[in-house]
C-alpha cells in the first residue's frame, strides 16, 4: 500500500483545497458580501479543520481504511454501497466540469481558436499519467507545483498593486455582517471538496501517533494558507476593479495579469500566469480523478488501467456536454453548492456520529 | 512484465502526444503576419445606427526595436460594430489586425454625447484588449485628432499615450485608463471624467510654431469632459480641471504661479513637489459636510517683479507672503472645481463616495436623493502650502 509523508498530505492537501478557486471565487463572495465578501473567505476554508480533525479521528478508529469502506462497516453493506456510488456520481461529474474550465477560460482567454477537446485531451493525458504512476507520484507533482502556483498568485497580486483605487474596500461592515454570512456560504463547497479527497485519502495516511499529529498541523495550515491566499486575491481585485465590476468580470484574476506592467516596458505576461493556473486545474481534476477510482475500487472493487481509461472517456464526454459556457459555470456551482456540499456536510459527522455511538455502546 | 512494459510505453506516447496537444497551434499567428492597433477612434457615422470607426495600425520597419517612428496606417470605417469594422480592414489590409497593442480609445464629441457603452463593450470584453489603455475625449472628431499629421512625424495615438505617462509631471489633466472608467461609472454616485484632446494651430492659446501646413499639426490635453453614466454631460476647463486633481488626490507635481491671482507687484512661481488630499466628514453650518485637507510642498523656482534685494529676514516674509499666495491659487481652482459640479449637478469629485467610505450610516440616508442634494452640499477647504525653498538663490538679483 502506498503512503505518503505529512508533509506530502500538506501540500498536497492545500492543492486540492485551492484547485482553481481563485479564478472564480471573488465574483462570487463579492455578489454575495459586497465589498466585505473578502472577509467571507478565510472563514469558509477554515470549515475543513473540523471536518479533517473528524475524518483523521475516523482514521485512528479504523486504520488503512478510507471513509466510503468505513461507511460499510458502520451503516451496513447496502447503505455504505449507496453513499460510494452517490460518491462516485457527484465527484465524477464534477470532474468532467472541472476539466470543462480549463478549456473554457484557455479558450476564452488567450486561444479562442484551438478547438476546445484539445485542451482536454492534453489535460486528461497529463491526468492519466499522474493517476496512473499512483497517489505519491501525484503529491510529489503537488509539492513541486503549489508552489509554483503561489508564487505565481503573490507576483499577479504585487504587480497589480499599481492600478488600485483609492478606498474601494471601504466602508467596512457598512451593512453589518449578516451578508457575511451568504459569502461564508459560497467558499464552504470548496472546503467540502476537500472534505470528500480527504475521505478517499485516509487509506494512504500514515497512522503513527506523532505523524496523526503532524496531519492534524498539516491539515490546518494548508486551510490557513489557501484561505489566506484566497482572500489576498479576492481584495486586490475589489481594490482594482472595485466591488461591482469584480462581480461582472468572468475571470477577474485573469485580467489581472492582463494589467501587469513593468516599468511600461514588460507587458502581455498572462499566459505565464495561464501556465501556473493550467498546473492549479490539473491537480483538481486529478485529485477527482483519484477520488473516482477510489470510488469505484471500494464499491465495485474496479481498478486498473482500463477503468482509468473509461473514467477520462466520461470526463471528456461531461466536458464536450459542456461546451456553452455560461451554462457549464451555472452547472459547476449547482454541483458544488447543492450536491457536494450538502453530501460531505451531512455524510461526515453522521459517520463520527455512529462510530462514537457504536464505540460507546461497546457494537462493532 | 510485459503488460508492465506496454502500459509505460502507452503513457510516454501520450505525453508525447500531449506535447503536440498543447502548443496552440489552430491559434497561432505569426508576429509579421500581425498588423498591431495602436489607436482607435469612435465618432457617430452618418446612416443612424452606426459608428465611424478609425482605427490606427503601425507597420513595424525591419530591425525596430521601438513603434515610435513607424509607417502610419490609419482607416476610417463606416461600420455598425467592431466587428464590422474589423472585417472591413481586414479584405483591405494584407496583414491581421491584432488589438493587444493598443495604447490609446479616442472618443468623438458627438458619440460621448450619444453614448459609449455600445462601442466600448467589445473593448472590454474580446479577450486582446487590456483594461490599461487610456481614454481621451476629442474636441471635435475622434478621426481628425488620430488623422493629425504630427510635426515630429510620430504617430498621433503613440503621442496621446506618451503625452499622458509624463503628464505627473504637470498633473494638470487625470489620467483615465478604460478599467477605471468601468470601476467609476459601477459607483454610480460617481460622475466619470475623461480628459480632453484637441488640435491646435499654430498661434491658438499663445502657443506659435513653425508649420508649412494650414491644418492643424499639434495635439493638446487640457480640460476634461464630464459624463452623466455614458454620456456627455459637460466640460471642465483648465482651471476646474486642475481643481479637480487637487480634490482628488491626484497632484504629483505641478508647475504654478501666482500671476493671474491679481495685480501684486510680486509674483511667484514654482513646481509643487508634492501633494496630499485628505477627507473627513464633519459638521459644516449645522449640516453634514465634507472637509477637504490639502498639504502641498512647492519649491520656488521664479520671483517676477522684484527691484531690489532684501535681508534674510525679509525673504523670510516674502516666502511666507508666496506660500500665502499659492495657497489662494489652489483655493480658487479648487472653487471653480466646486461650482463646476454645482452647475452640472453632477458628482465628478466623487464627493458621495467620500461620504460613503467614511460616513456610510449617513450616506444610506441621502443616496437616493444624491443627485439633488450635490447643488448644495456643505464642502470645506483647508489649504496649507510649505514652501521648502527658493532655488539655487535667496533675494533677487539688483537692478538699478
Amino acid at each position: 500500500m502506498e503512503k505518503i509523508s505529512t508533509h506530502q498530505f500538506m501540500t498536497l492537501g492545500a492543492a486540492v483545497l485551492m484547485g482553481g478557486t481563485f479564478l472564480l471565487l471573488a465574483s462570487g463572495v463579492t455578489e454575495a458580501s459586497g465589498r466585505d465578501g473578502w472577509m467571507t473567505v478565510l472563514p469558509g476554508f477554515t470549515l475543513a479543520i473540523p471536518y479533517g480533525l473528524v475524518v483523521l479521528s475516523l482514521l485512528v478508529q479504523y486504520p488503512h481504511k478510507n471513509l466510503l469502506q468505513i461507511s460499510e462497516i458502520l451503516l451496513g453493506k447496502w447503505l455504505g454501497k449507496s453513499i460510494g456510488l452517490i460518491y462516485i456520481l457527484i465527484t465524477g461529474y464534477y470532474g468532467g466540469l472541472v476539466l470543462a474550465v480549463l478549456g473554457d477560460i484557455y479558450e476564452r482567454s488567450i486561444m479562442p481558436l484551438t478547438p476546445l477537446w484539445l485542451f482536454y485531451l492534453g489535460g486528461l493525458l497529463l491526468v492519466l499519467y499522474l493517476v496512473g504512476s499512483g497517489i505519491e507520484v501525484f503529491a510529489r507533482f503537488s509539492e513541486a507545483v503549489f508552489p509554483v502556483i503561489v508564487i505565481g498568485l503573490v507576483l499577479n497580486v504585487l504587480l497589480a498593486i499599481p492600478r488600485m483605487e483609492q478606498g474601494e474596500l471601504l466602508p467596512i461592515l457598512a451593512d453589518g455582517i449578516k451578508p457575511l454570512f451568504f459569502g461564508v456560504l459560497k467558499v464552504m463547497p470548496f472546503a467540502m471538496e476537500y472534505i470528500l479527497f480527504l475521505a478517499g485519502l485516509a487509506t494512504f495516511l500514515p497512522t503513527g501517533k506523532n505523524e496523526l499529529g503532524q496531519l492534524r498541523t498539516g491539515l490546518w495550515r494548508a486551510a490557513f494558507m489557501v484561505g489566506i491566499l484566497d482572500m489576498v486575491v479576492v481584495i486586490i481585485q475589489i481594490l482594482v476593479f472595485g466591488p461591482v465590476e469584480t462581480i461582472r468580470l468572468a475571470n477577474g484574476i485573469l485580467e489581472l495579469g492582463k494589467l501587469v506592467e513593468i516599468s511600461r516596458t514588460v507587458s502581455g505576461i498572462e499566459s505565464l500566469f495561464m501556465g501556473v493556473w493550467l498546473g492549479a486545474l490539473v491537480i483538481k481534476i486529478s485529485a477527482f480523478f483519484f477520488m473516482v477510482t477510489w470510488g469505484m475500487e471500494s464499491v465495485f472493487n474496479l481498478k486498473g488501467l482500463k477503468w482509468n481509461y473509461l473514467v477520462a472517456a466520461v470526463f471528456m464526454g461531461i466536458a464536450l456536454g459542456f461546451t456553452r459556457g455560461p451554462y457549464m459555470l451555472r452547472e459547476l456551482a449547482f454541483v458544488e453548492d447543492y450536491l457536494m456540499f450538502p453530501v460531505a456536510l451531512i455524510w461526515i459527522p453522521i459517520l463520527w456520529g455512529v462510530s462514537c455511538w457504536k464505540k460507546g455502546t461497546g457494537v462493532q | 512484465m510485459k503488460r508492465k512494459w506496454c502500459n509505460k510505453i502507452a503513457l510516454v506516447l501520450a505525453l508525447l502526444a500531449s506535447m503536440l496537444c498543447l502548443t496552440g497551434c489552430w491559434g497561432k499567428r505569426e508576429v509579421e503576419d500581425l498588423s498591431p492597433l495602436i489607436g482607435l477612434g469612435f465618432d457617430l457615422g452618418q446612416k443612424p445606427g452606426t459608428y465611424l470607426i478609425t482605427e490606427q495600425f503601425v507597420k513595424p520597419k525591419k530591425g525596430d526595436t521601438t513603434i515610435s517612428a513607424d509607417v502610419d496606417r490609419t482607416f476610417s470605417l463606416e461600420a455598425s460594430s467592431l466587428r464590422e469594422a474589423y472585417e472591413m480592414i481586414s479584405k483591405i489590409a494584407y496583414r491581421v489586425p491584432f488589438m493587444g497593442s493598443l495604447k490609446v480609445i479616442v472618443i468623438g464629441e458627438d458619440l460621448a454625447k450619444a453614448g459609449l457603452m455600445n462601442v466600448l463593450d467589445f473593448t472590454q470584453r474580446y479577450a486582446e484588449f487590456r483594461r490599461s489603455m487610456y481614454l481621451v475625449l476629442a474636441k471635435g472628431k475622434a478621426q481628425d485628432i488620430l488623422n493629425t499629421k504630427m510635426r515630429s512625424g510620430t504617430l498621433t495615438a503613440m503621442y496621446i499615450k506618451n503625452n499622458i505617462e509624463s503628464g505627473d509631471t504637470i498633473s494638470t489633466f487625470p489620467t483615465v485608463r478604460l478599467g477605471h472608467y468601468f470601476t467609476v461609472l459601477a459607483r454610480k454616485s460617481t460622475a466619470p471624467i475623461i480628459p480632453v484632446i484637441e488640435r491646435t494651430k499654430s498661434g491658438d492659446g499663445g502657443i506659435e510654431y513653425k508649420s508649412e501646413s494650414k491644418e492643424a499639426q499639434e495635439l493638446r490635453i487640457q480640460g476634461a469632459g464630464v459624463f452623466r453614466g455614458d454620456l456627455l454631460s459637460g466640460f471642465l476647463n483648465d482651471e476646474e480641471t486642475k481643481g479637480y486633481m487637487w480634490l482628488e488626490n491626484q497632484v504629483q507635481q505641478r508647475l504654478i504661479d501666482t500671476v493671474d491671482l491679481d495685480k501684486s507687484q510680486i509674483n511667484y512661481a514654482g513646481q509643487v513637489l508634492n501633494s496630499t488630499t485628505k477627507y473627513h466628514v464633519k459638521t459644516i453650518d449645522g449640516t453634514i459636510g465634507l472637509e477637504y485637507k490639502i498639504k502641498v510642498n512647492i519649491a520656488v523656482d521664479e520671483v517676477l517683479g522684484m527691484k531690489e534685494q532684501v535681508s534674510e529676514l525679509e525673504w523670510v516674509d516674502l516666502m511666507q507672503e508666496a506660500e500665502q499666495r499659492f495657497t489662494k491659487v489652489i483655493e480658487n481652482e479648487c472653487q471653480s472645481s466646486f461650482q463646476k459640479e454645482r452647475e452640472l449637478s453632477l458628482d465628478f469629485l466623487g464627493i458621495g463616495r467620500h461620504i460613503e467610505e467614511r460616513n456610510p450610516a449617513y450616506w444610506k440616508t441621502v443616496k437616493d436623493q444624491w443627485q439633488e442634494k450635490i447643488a448644495d452640499f456643505p464642502v470645506s477647504l483647508d489649504v496649507q502650502v510649505t514652501i521648502h525653498h527658493s532655488g539655487m538663490s535667496d533675494s533677487s538679483a539688483t537692478t538699478n
